[in-house]
């Protein structure tokens, strides 16, 4: 292959894994990532959920290679062309691709899906994974992944902007907040984005809007309902006031089942995943979305009240912080605007967004893998400067190279 | 007044005496009088203050707070009427039910109808888009009211459509004729117009043979009156549509019969191939797109 004659592209640390890779299946280069966690007495190298994310990678991708050193503190990924789930290749049935996550996993399966979500259209054809196994944790999780409801409604809707928005499902089969120490879960999620394009739309998004609604979903699983209206109802008397149409939908759903791994009693089940939260997605008048998410914590101990109190107070953090994006979906945009045409594509978004640590990791790691950087300049609205950073993005125009027509 | 006050006041000292006797015995009167008190401010909201009823009723302004009585029980030993009546301004201004809104407690009960649909739209697999949720309730609730009404009106209103649509189309048959209805040779035609519109073939007027001559003089004179059209719109500055697009009738591949040589010709028992065919065999077995296009991604990729 081509990429063959070019020297791996040589990163250091876990930081932003799972972008790295995902980068460099997009430009078809290959990646060199050494200090994975070298330091860490009992857990060097790549934790389960990596390990588990390269997996994914591998049965959504064709001809991929990675290996990892012993110790796991060094990775090297030899990208191959991302098929999606093509009935027969490391698929089951209907082409759904089955992904399994370890029980041991402690991050939410919003950690999977949004990388996916960037790989997708680009894909040869159709994505379908059905994520199950012990670890699908679908709520937001301590370690900072948002939940399934605000990948749904508040990242799988930006696509839209890039001119992709025909069959793309996220459904949640079965729900469950993390296990005991945050780690496991029972949940299952079908994820299905059927919208190929060869190339997305070049995207200026420099008008915020007024937020005009406010949607969100309270789920609890395995506890009482009343979980879910003790949070609806905070969280509703503290964004009432500012936003009268806001609406929360409540979701009520058992516990799920895992197998118990008893040695006595093989076929024994055990509950896991116990927990409420809740998912707030603001919508302004043109289309921007900001999400908020908050889960009772694996150990308990907090009230719904502060939950929903704790979440409506981070929306309003967030839609603070000014700009188009928040900083969970800006990864996504900037990554799409940076994959599109060879063309300038301008973003507006919050001074601490574009200055947060992950922000600027990003950056760093997309001049490594070649593309130009990005132009910053005051965003200004008429005469007075509001405040916030207009990202200017230049597309490298490589986009699909499965959909290239010879 | 200030009478009225003094027994007032020395009622309330009593209840401070012995609260436990009193108390029962106040009871009564103390709701009653509260009574009155909701009554006169029910009617001082509705209408203007009542002087007179107020004389009667300032007794009962001691309700709203066990301080007010104290003070005015302090005031009512030593100092004049005047202190009275300005604690009565005050009362005026300060008892006016203080607004509380309290945010804690939104009205959930509204949104706990809220229709199933947008649950239905938002809650659903795919991610809910702005559009959807708009067109919600409210045409849902119209149309169970004036459906029958629609029904009719809409029938009315397809017939007449449908013969404003033919009278259009058909209009320049009616030159010659006086009635709106086409008849005779002109109903011919108009049916002949309806027929193609419903995909016939070819007019039921159309000429199969005729001298090449006579077609050729038809297409010329065809040809010449739309450029003359054209010219004189030009010269005149007026913006005509654009030319139809010429239909090559020729370019496209005929329809071969079955059984043929899937390339070449055959022609004298002998398949005679050409340099393209020869060609294009060749390429096909190379897999020349795929090579092609891998190229033109190692470029790319290399930049």
């Amino acid at each position: 292959m081509a990429t063959t004659s070019q020297p791996p592209i040589r990163l250091t640390s876990h930081k932003n894994f799972v972008y790295r890779l995902v980068f460099s299946t997009l430009t078809g280069r290959t990646v060199h990532i050494s200090q994975i966690r070298p330091s860490s007495p009992t857990n060097p190298g790549l934790a389960p959920h990596e390990i588990s994310f390269l997996r994914l990678l591998e049965s959504v991708t064709n001809g991929s290679q990675m290996e990892i050193s012993y110790t796991g503190t060094i990775l090297v990924y030899k990208p191959g062309l991302i098929t999606g789930s093509s009935a027969g290749a490391g698929s089951s049935s209907g082409g759904v691709v089955r992904h399994e996550i370890p029980a041991g996993c402690n991050r939410g399966v919003s950690y999977f899906l949004l990388p996916l979500c960037l790989l997708a259209p680009f894909s040869k054809a159709p994505i379908k994974v059905l994520f199950t196994g012990p670890g699908v944790i679908t709520s937001s999780t301590p370690t900072g992944d948002m939940s399934v409801d605000s990948v749904r409604t508040a990242i799988l809707p930006l696509f839209n902007q890039f001119g992709i928005f025909n069959n793309i499902e996220l459904r949640v089969l079965k729900r469950s907040n993390p296990g005991p120490n945050g780690r496991g879960g029972g949940g299952e999620v079908q994820f299905v984005f059927g919208h190929q394009v060869r190339l997305p739309k070049t995207l200026h998004l420099m008008n915020a809007g007024k937020i005009k609604r406010i949607r969100g979903v309270a789920y609890s699983v395995g506890v009482s309902a009343s979980n879910n209206a003790r949070m609806i109802d905070v969280a509703r008397g503290v964004l009432n006031p500012l936003v009268p149409d806001t609406y929360i939908f409540s979701d009520v759903s058992s516990a799920p089942l895992v197998p118990a791994n008893d040695r006595n009693n093989p076929s024994a089940k055990k509950k896991i995943g116990l927990g409420f939260g809740l998912s707030l997605v603001a919508e302004s008048s043109t289309g921007c979305l900001f999400s908020a998410d908050v889960a009772s914590p694996p150990s308990g101990g907090q009230p719904p009240e502060d939950i929903g109190k704790q979440c409506a107070y981070q929306l309003l953090e967030t839609i603070s912080k000014g700009g188009c994006v928040p900083s969970a979906a800006f990864p996504i945009m900037i990554g799409l605007m940076t994959m599109g045409s060879e063309d300038v594509g301008r973003l507006q978004v919050g001074r601490d967004v574009v200055g947060d640590e992950s922000a600027i990791q990003l950056a760093r790691d997309l001049v490594k893998f070649g593309a130009p950087g990005w132009g910053l300049r005051d965003a200004s609205f008429g005469e007075e400067k509001t405040g916030d950073i207009v990202v200017s993005v230049v597309g490298r125009g490589i986009g699909n190279v499965g959909r290239k027509v010879a | 007044m200030i009478g009225k006050r003094k027994r007032d006041t020395s009622v309330v000292s009593k209840s401070k005496k012995d609260k436990k006797d009193q108390a029962r015995e106040e009871s009564p009167t103390a709701t009653e009088s509260s009574a009155q008190d909701i009554f006169r401010k029910f009617f001082e909201a509705q209408f203007e203050p009542l002087e007179a009823q107020k004389n009667g009723a300032t007794q009962d302004e001691s309700d709203y707070g066990s301080s007010r009585d104290s003070e005015g029980l302090e005031d009512s030993g030593s100092e004049s009427e005047w202190s009275g009546l300005d604690g009565e301004e005050e009362d005026d201004d300060e008892n006016r039910p203080v607004e509380v809104v309290d945010y804690t407690a939104p009205s959930i009960k509204a949104d706990a109808l809220m229709d199933k649909r947008a649950r239905k739209a938002f809650m659903s697999a795919k991610p809910p888009s702005s559009a959807t949720e708009l067109t919600s309730t409210t045409d849902h609730a119209k149309k169970g009211a004036d459906e029958d009404d629609d029904k009719d009106t809409e029938t009315m209103n397809l017939k007449n459509d449908l013969a404003l649509q033919r009278l259009l189309k058909e209009s320049h048959l009616l030159d010659s004729a006086s009635d709106l209805a086409p008849t005779g040779k002109n109903r011919h035609k108009a049916l002949d117009l309806r027929m193609q519109e419903l995909g016939a073939k070819k007019s039921l007027y159309h000429q199969k043979n005729m001298p090449s001559s006579m077609r050729k003089g038809i297409k010329a004179k065809a040809t010449s009156k739309e450029d003359k059209r054209r010219r004189e719109a030009r010269e005149n500055g007026i913006i005509l549509e654009k030319p139809a697009p010429k239909t090559n009738i020729s370019s496209g591949r005929r329809e071969r019969g079955v059984g043929g040589p899937s390339i070449g010709k055959f022609a004298g028992g002998t398949l005679n191939l050409s340099q393209r065919d020869i060609a294009q065999v060749q390429s096909a077995r190379r897999g020349r797109g795929k090579g092609r296009g891998r190229g033109r991604g190692r470029g790319r990729g290399g930049r």
